[in-house]
């Protein structure tokens, strides 16, 4: 039997661990945590800008490409207030070839065509999106935008690349994501473009303010 | 107590929240970031298959926590000093192997995926943190919270 000290000492780590892990998990959801960097060809707007959008999408998901458009907008009619990081959550179960798409655009921001090649995948993304085999589009719009196509093929097999999407994605789960396309606007939660919309409305003032002359 | 034992009382108690405090901080560290990250780097020592390597990413990050807020707090002080004697034990073994068997290792992973040192400045390291846990274990008892409840209870 337990006796009156061990008891005592027994609750007290008890109450230690409970406490320590409801902490940790709070703060995890809270997004206390350091964030993964990205690659600048995935950053758009000044690094003084005073609203930082934090995007979590998939080049399969028909939400992301409205929301693209509207972030697009939003970029230049806040010009240097607002700043736009764009990182990939594919949902791999719904969309097969989001994770071939993410690593491909990844690797034209290699070859200095991100955004270019991301704007054409969500433009076709009804093309290739349901394919059965690997969509011939990806290479119709490297040879569009006049990439390197086997250097970009063998990056987008690269395992350092695939890593540092399935990272993106495992951050994206410890942060509360399970949808797309998920914003953190400075640190604001907001799921689609209509909450988005919301959201940035909050900043409107700031973001007016910061705007170039 | 007399000046001596004081003395040694007090060199416990900071070995045992230098101690406690390299633990937490190495726990926190992994436990903000993505389970993957710290789940690769055990991966390059070669022991573990990638799923089993998952599953220690996700729980030795709680264990260093507790631990360390376990023997910073002076529960059960002499148990758990023994516990981190036992854990870097076992750490030394892996980065001895890893060095052994010349794995190519830059960043051992021990403070998360960023913060991490080479395996021989860890290794080195470690035989400080074995010497702390040490003295945690022989003179770490006073100004914990054993001492607490046995003063109540007496």
């Amino acid at each position: 039997m337990i006796d009156r000290k061990n008891g005592r000492l027994l609750a007290l780590g008890a109450a230690m661990i409970f406490l320590s892990t409801l902490a940790v998990l709070l703060a995890r959801q809270f997004s206390v945590g350091p964030e993964r960097p990205v690659p600048a060809w995935r950053v758009f707007g000044p690094e003084t800008a005073p609203v930082n959008i934090v995007e979590y999408t998939d080049f399969g998901c028909p939400a992301c490409r409205h929301a693209s458009a509207k972030l697009d907008e939003m970029l230049r009619v806040f010009d240097g207030g607002l700043r736009v990081t764009f990182k990939n959550y594919p949902l791999l179960n719904i969309h097969p070839w989001s994770l071939r798409a993410a690593a491909l655009a990844d690797c034209a921001g290699a070859q200095g065509r991100f955004k270019e090649y991301a704007g054409l995948l969500f433009e076709g993304q009804e093309k290739w999106s349901p394919a059965k085999a690997e969509p011939a589009e990806f290479q119709a719009y490297a040879k569009q935008l006049k990439l390197d196509w086997p250097a970009l093929q063998a990056c987008a097999e690269d395992p350092k690349t695939l890593q540092r999407i399935r990272l993106e994605i495992s951050e994206g789960d410890m942060r509360g994501v399970s949808a797309t396309p998920t914003f953190f606007i400075n640190g604001r939660r907001a799921v689609g473009s209509g909450q988005l919309i919301d959201q940035a409305m909050k900043f409107d003032n700031i973001l007016r303010g910061a705007r170039k002359p | 107590m007399n000046g001596n034992e004081k003395t040694r009382a007090i060199g416990g108690l900071l070995a045992r929240l230098t101690l406690a405090g390299v633990f937490i901080y190495s726990g926190l560290v992994k436990l903000m970031a993505p389970p993957e990250e710290f789940a690769y780097a055990i991966e390059t020592y070669r022991i573990l298959n990638s799923q089993l390597s998952l599953w220690a990413a996700y729980a030795v990050p709680w264990v260093e926590l507790y631990a360390g807020l376990l023997l910073a707090a002076g529960v059960y002080t002499r148990v758990m000093a023994a516990f981190h004697i036992v854990m870097l034990a076992g750490f030394e073994l892996l980065l001895a192997q890893a060095w052994l068997r010349g794995l190519p290792i830059t960043s051992c992973g021990c403070f998360g995926a960023k913060g991490s040192n080479s395996l021989s400045q860890e290794f080195i390291m470690n035989i400080g943190l074995l010497c702390l846990a040490y003295a945690a274990f022989r003179y770490g008892g006073d100004y914990s919270a054993d001492k607490a409840v046995e003063k109540r209870a007496a």
